[in-house]
């Protein structure tokens, strides 16, 4: 398919993901097909040329990159973009790094990815680290929680930097116009926390941000903050956790009350949500990596092909907004008023 | 600017790392940089002075003086 000038180029690893390639191959076909974005799949050539003609894909649907290289979940990410320079998560960041697409959705490991935007897209000024933003949307529509892995250990300004990306995440896909900030803790009061915690407190308080003090976990899903902030390592579980809450609620429903089997399992189908607890609306199955100088999306691992189009739609869209820039020019106010 | 100064600039800039406490003599772990300080400053270096320090010769850098020593030489043959 021929590239009209509007499409946004997105990149998409296809080497990433518990199934890929052919789930990653199937989400970019389809979303080549839907005509508004130019798709680049970037892998192992025999194996995503396999993955196209079980797709039945015309060969000018989409371009393939060449990346001989995979990176594994568990490879040290550092070390890992440095040995593998030609994995396909590599090859698909210097395709935006050197203007050849203008974004690039990963399925593949958090960690080698968001350190592979930071080291070739490079930090946005004012953002040390990546971070990954993203929401719970059936019980809180309007809650960004930042950061939900990407940095398991965090400094105190890393976390007021959370919290401007997160206010722009919010500002940005919820449309609210002064976010709230909610420091997550073991307590409410201004003493709780771990030392980062702590001095977060004090750098936050006086941010400018319409920062609303500690929050705790039984506030997230009351929805007390539009923006809570946390370390990647409080963040991944709180998400894994909320993730699995659905089917054991399920099981143990059943099991608890085996006469209503069919009132059950109606509810839970049908009009509880709660099965694709973290995975509804356009953020479905991947999030944006906050704070890189490029638009990068993470899948979830076990991601298939209908998260892939959400993931390359959902890039599409931030380029189109320009997300990049507001993060930019936000950090830019904080940074002339001294406080990043 | 000398390549130490250069260099000192860029990894201060990347681990956010006072330039004061970087000294020849100062390993990277004393600098408390990570994994990812690391990896970004030799891709930042590598661009910068457009030379390629292979992971092997990276692997031997003992301190900031051992890096620095290695890309005044690579940058040196390049200009030849």
């Amino acid at each position: 398919m021929s590239q009209s000038s509007a499409q946004v180029r997105v990149a998409v690893d296809a080497m990433g993901g518990d199934f890929a390639p052919g789930e990653i191959v199937k989400g970019a076909v389809m979303a080549a097909r839907q005509g508004d974005v130019a798709v680049t799949l970037v892998g192992q050539q025999d194996a995503m040329a396999a993955a196209l003609r079980s797709e039945g894909a015309p060969p000018d649907l989409l371009e393939c990159v060449h990346a001989p290289d995979v990176i594994r979940e568990g490879e040290a990410p550092a070390l890992a973009i440095r040995h593998k320079r030609l994995s396909s998560i590599v090859v698909g960041t210097k395709l935006v790094k050197d203007g050849k697409a203008d974004a690039f959705v990963s399925a593949g490991s958090s960690g080698a990815v968001a350190a592979a935007a930071a080291t070739y897209l490079g930090m946005l000024q004012g953002m040390e680290r990546p971070t990954i933003g993203g929401g719970f949307s059936s019980f809180a529509p309007n809650i960004v929680i930042m950061d939900l892995g990407a940095n398991v250990d965090c400094k105190s300004h890393q976390l007021l930097s959370f919290a401007i990306a997160g206010t722009v995440y919010s500002r940005t896909v919820y449309g609210i116009a002064r976010p709230s900030v909610g420091l997550l803790s073991t307590g409410s009061e201004e003493g709780k926390g771990n030392e980062a915690v702590k001095e977060a407190y004090g750098l936050l308080k006086k941010s400018g941000l319409n920062f609303i003090g500690n929050i705790e976990g039984n506030d997230i899903l009351a929805g007390k903050a539009n923006v809570v902030v946390c370390d990647g390592f409080v963040g991944n579980v709180i998400l894994k956790f909320y993730e699995s809450i659905g089917d054991h609620a399920r099981v143990w429903l059943l099991g608890k009350y085996p006469s209503v089997k069919r009132l059950v399992g109606w509810a839970f189908d049908r009009v509880l949500p709660i099965r694709k607890l973290s995975y509804e609306g356009e953020e479905e199955g991947s999030g944006l990596l906050w704070g890189v100088n490029g638009v990068v999306r993470i899948a979830h691992g076990a991601c298939k092909a209908e998260h892939i189009v959400h993931g390359i739609n959902a890039a599409r869209k931030a380029v189109q907004v320009d997300i990049v820039g507001n993060l930019r020019r936000e950090l830019e106010l904080y940074r002339a008023q001294g406080i990043l | 600017m000398t390549v130490e100064e250069q260099v000192k600039e860029i990894v201060s800039k990347i681990a956010h790392i006072d330039k004061s406490i970087i000294s020849r003599e100062a390993t990277f772990k004393e600098m408390k940089a990570d994994s990812l300080d690391v990896v970004q400053a030799l891709v930042a270096v590598e661009e910068k002075f457009d030379i390629e320090i292979p992971d092997e010769e990276a692997q031997k850098f003992r301190n900031f003086g051992d890096f620095v020593d290695f890309v005044a030489r690579e940058a040196a043959k390049k200009k030849g």
